[in-house]
């Protein structure tokens, strides 16, 4: 369980361009379900996953990770914490240039001392599910803004996390790859992991393996649907 | 066996990320190189310079008797050897033949001496440095050297053999003589000699030596083997401090270059970084693949850099540094340092290149890998 009480998230605080993006939040997310942020831009999702993810810490209040607070920890034990239980799909991808797609999606196993050839397979698996084995030893500036998105969803799926994060992951997806991508979403369901997306997608939202929906507005939580 | 693919994953993401960026890296190699390559000349040659001084010492006399006509320095008598021996302390007294000869087919100044006995070629026979060798086209043994002192008069020698000596700077233009073609050829009587040699029992006899000595015969100049060695020093210390300029210059350059280095990362440097963090790697894994990146950087510049002032010192006889070794002999760019190299100071190299380095490329890492990586979120 993840549970968010009265968080609040201010960027540049103390200055004149101080934006508060989350104001007093308070969630909780159950493991093992699909939760769906939804929301205008600008409403903090975005801000929101940051937070959970321990990419950074709130300006207020506490976040909980299976009871264990998190929101005090210094950076090495957030670290830890991104390692060992996050995958992430960043909104803009964030893949590393010049590297090959299969490098890239390798690079979160890099620093758990796993024997590279157990890496590449599991790497490879997780391209073929999402169609991109025969680019895999492509540089990824060559992808197209699909291909890339399919990357990095790989990329955030290579080290089995129990959570995935995913930003925006199916918004330069078609059809047929938005219903593949929630093919993956209802596996990783079924194998009781937890999986936390922001999305504008009307197809995803009423998609099945969707346990809630979390509706956001001016940084604050304003209904949940489950 | 955890931590070691760790370290292998690491690694092989820097080159990845090295090779990405060929040019721009080579340059880097390059530019670091070079300044390696300049300090590790002037290091190899200064440290050649001081084994040539050590050579030239060890053979030096511990007293030299020079007779001196006009406050100038004059041929020595014969007669003076006894004189000199019955001084208390003193052994082994010898008259020295020796002098300089202007080739005018090579252009050269020649250092003629006539040995010890022990080495003394036969008469006819000469035993020239390598430089005289190379500057007379003289390829073969037994080829025939013709000197000449006036119009008309030419002698002919045969070349006995060429030098094999670690000290090629005080070899290259010298040329042994059998005593009596000594005499013969600078028209040197027989009871004459260049100036004289002496052995001192007691080096700390050999100014109580010099004092007596100089009573007895007040026309002669004496030259120890301190002075000697006090002309050398002055002589090393000067080319040598020639080198620690240029090693000075290199230096600046280094550290223009490294404070470059720290003065930050590119926004994309720091972008990466950034992802890297995000997606697992440790402030830990972060600074450890840019010590690798580092390290294959440096150390690659250092092989490059040594090896290059290596063969430029030792094999071309370091021409950049013709300049400060003119005048040593004329004979110049045709003689090569021994090879020598100091492990030590080879060792301080290789620090004075690593560590700098690597403190340049992770103080600004470390920074910015401390921070939150929310900063890729959006
Ligand atoms: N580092 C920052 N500095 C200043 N303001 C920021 C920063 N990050 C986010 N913001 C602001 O916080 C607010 C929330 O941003 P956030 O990215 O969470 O929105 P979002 O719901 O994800 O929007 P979108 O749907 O467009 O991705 C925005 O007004 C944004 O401008
Ligand atoms: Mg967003």
């Amino acid at each position: 369980m993840i549970t968010l009480s009265d968080v609040s998230k201010i960027y540049n605080e103390g200055r004149p361009n101080a934006v508060t993006a989350l104001h007093a939040v308070t969630l909780t997310i159950a493991r093992g379900g699909v939760t769906v942020f939804m929301g205008p831009s600008g409403s903090g999702k975005t801000t929101l996953l940051s937070l959970v993810g321990c990419m950074a810490r709130p300006s207020t209040g506490r976040i909980t990770l299976d009871g264990a607070p998190v929101s005090g920890l210094p950076e090495r034990f957030l670290t830890d914490l991104r390692r060992r239980h996050f995958g992430f799909v960043f909104q803009r991808f964030n893949l590393i240039r010049g590297l090959t797609v299969l490098d890239n999606v390798m690079l979160p196993a890099a620093p758990l001392g796993e024997d590279p050839r157990a890496v590449q397979a599991r790497a490879l698996a997780r391209l073929e599910a999402l169609g991109l084995g025969p680019k895999a030893l492509m540089p990824v500036e060559v992808l197209s803004g699909g291909e890339t998105q399919r990357a990095a969803i790989a990329r955030a799926l290579v080290n089995d996390a129990p959570v995935l994060i995913a930003d925006e992951p199916t918004a330069n997806l078609d059809t047929a790859l938005t219903h593949r991508f929630l093919d993956i979403v209802a596996a990783l369901r079924d194998q009781g992991k937890t999986v936390l997306l922001t999305s504008h997608d009307p197809r995803i939202i009423a998609a099945a393996p969707v346990s809630a929906v979390v509706e956001m507005r001016d940084g604050q939580v304003v209904e949940v649907r489950s | 066996m955890n931590a070691l693919r760790r370290q292998r994953a690491l690694a092989d993401y820097t080159i990845a990320a090295l090779s990405r960026r060929k040019v721009k890296n080579l340059a880097l190699v390059a530019v670091f190189s070079l300044v390696v390559f300049l300090l590790a000349s002037a290091m190899f040659f200064a440290s050649a310079l001081r084994q040539e001084a050590d050579a030239a010492l060890e053979g030096a006399p511990d007293l030299i008797v020079q007779q001196l006509s006009l406050g100038r320095q004059a041929m020595i008598s014969a007669d003076l050897i006894d004189d000199l021996a019955s001084i208390r302390g003193v052994r082994d007294v010898r008259g020295r033949l020796w002098g300089y000869y202007y080739d005018r087919v090579s252009g050269a100044n020649y250092t003629v001496m006539v040995p010890e006995a022990g080495q003394m070629p036969p008469p006819g026979q000469v035993i020239i440095g390598e430089g005289i060798a190379r500057a007379r086209g003289l390829e073969w043994q037994g080829a025939p050297l013709f000197l000449s002192r006036k119009q008309g008069d030419l002698n002919r020698f045969d070349v006995a053999q060429t030098f094999e000596s670690d000290s090629a700077l005080l070899t290259a233009d010298l040329l042994l003589m059998n005593a009596a073609d000594f005499r013969a050829f600078f028209s040197v009587p027989e009871d004459m000699f260049t100036d004289l040699a002496a052995s001192v029992r007691n080096p700390r006899e050999r100014a109580t030596v010099v004092d007596k000595a100089s009573r007895a015969m007040p026309d002669a100049r004496f030259v120890t083997r301190d002075d000697i060695a006090r002309t050398y020093m002055k002589l090393f210390d000067w080319r040598e401090g020639m080198m620690v300029a240029l090693a000075a210059v290199a230096m600046l350059a280094f550290a223009i270059f490294a404070a470059d280095k720290a003065s930050g990362l590119s926004a994309e440097e720091a972008r990466e970084i950034g992802i890297l963090k995000a997606i697992g790697w440790d402030t830990r894994d972060v600074i450890a693949m840019k010590l690798w990146e580092g390290g294959f950087v440096s150390l690659g510049a250092f092989l490059l850099g040594t090896t290059a002032a290596y063969a430029h010192v030792f094999w071309a006889g370091a021409p950049l540094f013709a300049p400060v070794l003119k005048g040593w002999a004329v004979i110049y760019p045709a003689f090569r340092l021994a090879p020598g190299v100091d492990l030590s100071e080879l060792v301080v190299l290789l620090l004075l290149t690593t560590l700098p380095y690597a403190a340049a490329t992770v103080v600004p890492v470390w920074r910015a890998a401390s921070a939150d990586p929310d900063a890729v979120m959006r």
